[in-house]
């Protein structure tokens, strides 16, 4: 073999490695087998490969690259996995290990930067959205079609019996999805106080890009101003489930502290269902629930969504196991092939389940997984603003628009 | 070892490709080192390119560019095989069924869908929700593995007790033979008039062709599905427990036993609430029409109760049912707890010698030292006992080894056979003979010849060979045809 670095270039741990028996049961939840039937694209083959560069059997060439490169670290891998390999760990030690010797494209790099820059974020993204409207931009996928000129509004309490982590694009793409929490949140009697600009990024695509080191400064600066005891409630899948992380990234007693306090907000809602009013569901139409996979395979809280959804509506289910929609943090800019065929699949499956069941509305608590899908013409709403919704009018339907899955735009 | 390609590649690989495209055909270090292994405990195979057509055309084109070059060619549906039957020897051209996974025909009123080898077995009966209908194999890897390589190795699974292995529902299957021509084996309706070589076929692990479209026979829902846990305090109990619910007249859907090391192994993944203390649990599942169904849980109990039955558990629901499926279906992934490496045999002896054999393979595996969990079929006597191990450990797989042998004789002189389900492939070709004449074997091969007679489909599969697969010669302290 040619090059002396490989053990030096990935150091995994050995053990972990090596309790894959290949048996194989992760292949279907795999959503780049799914889409090749090409081990090289699947969980057991990625190891087998880590394994193999370890050991000196493979070459660290661009097949080698790119297999681990096309993972969507959707992690559906591991919650399916009898033998409990820690794979999300693996894929991110393999992923930081090449962050140097392969570098991500400038447009991402500046785009991670941004995020940790909320001004600069907010002041950005109202120029696209005004370019937007004066139709002086062409569209690129990965933006929203419509980005709000508004942004997020600074945090209105100082002081609340929860927190709410508002994060840093979806603050400002999304701010009425934060709007919808607060105001269930409140239903139930508790004060939400917002983490705001001054907290900003959680670093979970920091993370996700193997730039370690920019991940941690992030995760020591929000658990530094989010200092309390009150709980910490996210409404993103892919942050919240950095955040019950971050006790593992940094390591130390006040960071394993902090993520203790993290809980998905359907996880922190459905202990307080009974103070939710009860909607009558008959006659409303079914909402169908595309699970992120950072709510349900990292943090097993998809039994939430349902519990806290089935107050106002029927739960439509897709299905299919949580299979990655495509959209996994960045890789939707990074494997831009390989995203879109898991988009179309899911897209598929959402038209024919729609056509099915007569459910017009999709839900997703996630940012990334809502804009992937929008970008082929999927309107996806938060979990909570339907839920909010109702409770505001409970008369009324929330989201069944004709632009729904069975309707409206084509993807182009 | 670096393994040299053979001469001639480029000009294989040059034919492949015109003939499926270059994107269908893998010739990089890193496929062929993963196409070089399945589930199976056996390593060192070496591939050569790995190609992956997405017709009944392009599997022919592929299978006449190999035999043109004087290469073999071996199947692969999704690798999950336990016998090593998809692992090749001597740099033969894979071909991955995985692309051909499309369910081509649903017929509900004739029961019969025509599919592609590589669609999964679980994904066939998914598609089938709302007709009443499903596909009943269901070996324990059905959520990973195809039907493509359920037909080749004949599969079972747990409820194959009382719905027949794959053979009994495969009508009918589109072949291509190793000279690149097609066939379609059997008939949509009723049985094949002459000779029955869909049912040579079935089970043939790659040595007499390629499956390309299946015709599959499709089951229809019971009404009633009654799932029960009993836990008992040794596997002795339950395994008499099981020969006890039969002599009472009853064949359940599944009748499944697990020890207490594999329950408490999979406890650890599925979180089912199985009993850690009990030494064994017997699963049973019951289905048919709702009075039956009723009696038979009686039934059940009652002859648990005679065996010492601690606590009998009946699934409420659906979930609570799949959660205890979970558990057993997941067992040989779950065990990676307790070593890294295991080697699973799969055996099976009359149901009525179960609790004698079990015995005695522990007995076996205490004497070599050696850790065994058991988990398996017990309404049918397939054994599954796994043999837990540390490759790195010196010793250990002359160990293995000798307790593997050991555990087969008991089965053969109990009256029982090499293997239920997972086909003999590479793994336990060599104990062949141990259940056959030379007559015997010479018939069959005879057989193999009639389907191949260029020798190029998955060879060295099945039959007792002197030949070996690749550089692992190289470990010649291990009998001849298991490599670990």
């Amino acid at each position: 073999m040619s090059s002396p670095s490989y053990t030096e270039l990935l150091d995994l741990d050995s053990d972990s490695l090596t309790t894959c028996v290949a048996c194989g049961l992760c292949l279907p939840h795999c959503p780049t087998f799914r889409l090749t039937g090409d081990e090289r694209m699947s969980p057991r083959g990625r190891i087998a490969l880590m394994l193999a560069l370890q050991t000196g059997e493979a070459a660290c060439d661009d097949e080698w690259y790119n297999s681990m490169e096309t993972c969507m670290q959707c992690r559906g891998c591991e919650a399916a996995c009898p033998a409990g390999v820690p794979f999300g760990e693996l894929i991110s030690g393999a992923r930081a290990a090449i962050s140097d010797a392969r570098p991500l494209p400038l447009h991402l790099r500046i785009g991670l930067w941004a995020l940790t820059r909320p001004r600069l974020l907010l002041t950005g993204s109202r120029l696209v959205a005004l370019l937007q409207r004066l139709r002086m931009l062409p569209r690129v996928t990965f933006l929203p079609r419509r980005l709000p000129l508004s942004g997020s509004s600074l945090p209105r309490r100082t002081e609340g019996d929860v927190i709410l982590f508002t994060g840093c694009v979806m603050d400002v793409w999304q701010p009425e999805v934060h709007d919808a929490c607060e105001s269930v949140i409140e239903v139930t009697g508790s004060t939400v106080l917002r983490s705001g600009p001054r907290t900003g990024c959680c670093g979970a695509l920091h993370e996700h890009a193997g730039l370690h080191d920019s991940a941690r400064e992030l995760a020591e600066h929000v658990i530094a101003t989010l200092q309390g005891d009150q709980q910490v409630l996210v409404d993103s899948a892919g942050c919240g489930a950095a955040l019950k992380a971050y006790g593992d990234l940094l390591g130390t007693p006040e960071a394993k502290v902090f993520s203790e306090r993290v809980l998905d907000v359907h996880e922190w809602l459905a202990e307080r269902s009974d103070a939710l009013p009860l909607a009558d569901v008959s006659g409303r139409p079914g909402v169908i629930v595309q699970d992120p996979c950072h709510l349900r395979h990292v943090q097993d809280a998809h039994g939430a969504v349902r519990q806290v959804l089935g107050h106002c509506s029927e739960v439509v289910e897709l299905n299919d196991d949580g299979l990655c929609c495509g959209a996994g943090g960045s890789y939707s800019l990074l494997q831009p092939v390989m995203a879109t065929a898991a988009r179309d699949r899911k897209v598929e499956l959402i038209r024919d389940v729609s056509a099915r069941s007569g459910a017009n509305i999709v839900v997703s608590a996630n940012p990334g997984c809502s804009m992937h899908l929008a970008t082929a013409g999927i309107e996806v709403l938060h979990p909570i603003q339907v839920l909010a919704g109702m409770l505001a009018s409970p008369g009324e339907v929330v989201g069944g628009s004709p632009a729904g899955p069975a309707g409206g735009a084509d993807g182009r | 070892m670096v393994h040299e390609v053979p001469t001639g590649t480029d000009e294989l690989v040059a034919d492949l490709v015109a003939a499926i495209g270059p994107d269908r055909v893998l010739v990089g270090g890193g496929a062929r080192h993963l196409y070089g292994r399945d589930s199976s405990i056996i390593d060192g195979g070496h591939s050569g390119p790995v190609c992956f057509p997405d017709s009944t055309e392009q599997v022919a084109d592929c299978i006449r560019a190999a035999v043109a070059h004087g290469r073999d060619f071996v199947p692969r549906g999704a690798g999950t095989g336990l016998s090593g039957g998809a692992v090749p020897c001597n740099d033969p051209v894979v071909i991955a069924t995985t692309r051909m996974n499309q369910i081509h025909e649903v017929d509900v009123e004739r029961r019969i869908a025509w599919v592609g080898p590589g669609v999964v077995n679980l994904d066939l009966t998914r598609h089938l929700a709302g007709t009443g209908l499903h596909f009943a194999p269901d070996p324990s890897s059905q959520q990973a593995s195809t039907i493509g390589g359920n037909t080749a190795n004949n599969s079972g699974g747990p409820h194959c007790l009382a719905y027949g292995v794959t053979s009994a529902h495969v009508a009918a299957v589109e072949v291509v033979l190793s000279d690149a021509s097609t066939v379609v084996l059997g008939e949509e309706v009723g049985d094949a008039v002459g000779y029955d070589l869909r049912g040579a076929f079935v089970g043939g692990e790659g040595t007499l062709g390629i499956a390309t479209r299946i015709a599959v026979r499709l089951t229809p829902d019971p009404p009633v599905v009654m799932t029960l846990l009993l836990d008992f305090k040794s596997i002795v109990d339950a395994a008499e427990a099981v020969t006890g619910i039969i002599a009472a007249g009853i064949v359940p859907a599944a009748l499944e036993i697990m020890d207490q090391k594999v329950v408490q192994a999979v406890e650890k993944f599925v979180s089912a609430g199985y009993p850690l203390d009990a030494g064994a649990v017997l699963i049973v599942e019951l289905d048919g029409l709702p009075a039956g169904v009723a009696r038979e849980v009686e039934i059940v109990k009652r002859v648990g109760a005679d065996n010492g039955v601690g606590t009998v558990r009946v699934a409420a629901d659906n979930a609570e049912r799949e959660l205890i499926w979970k558990g057993r279906k997941n067992a040989f992934g779950a065990i990676a707890h307790i070593a890294p490496r295991y080697y699973l045999h799969d055996t099976v002896v009359p149901r009525t010698r179960l609790a004698e054999v079990i015995e005695k393979v522990n007995a076996a595996a205490e004497r070599h030292d050696l850790i065994v969990m058991n988990v398996f079929h017990a309404g049918d006597g397939n054994l599954h006992p796994l043999l837990m191990f540390d490759p790195r450990e010196p010793g250990t797989l002359e160990r293995v080894h000798a307790a593997g042998e050991e555990i087969v004789r008991i089965a053969i002189e109990a009256g029982g056979v090499l293997s239920g389900e997972h086909g003999i492939g590479l793994e336990k070709r060599r104990f062949m003979s141990l259940l056959f004449s030379p007559d015997d074997l010479a018939a069959q091969r005879a057989l193999r010849d009639a389907f191949d007679p260029l020798g190029r489909a998955n060879p060295l599969k099945v039959f007792p060979t002197g030949a070996s697969c690749g550089d692992v010669v190289g470990l010649t302290e291990i009998p001849e045809g298991v490599w670990v």
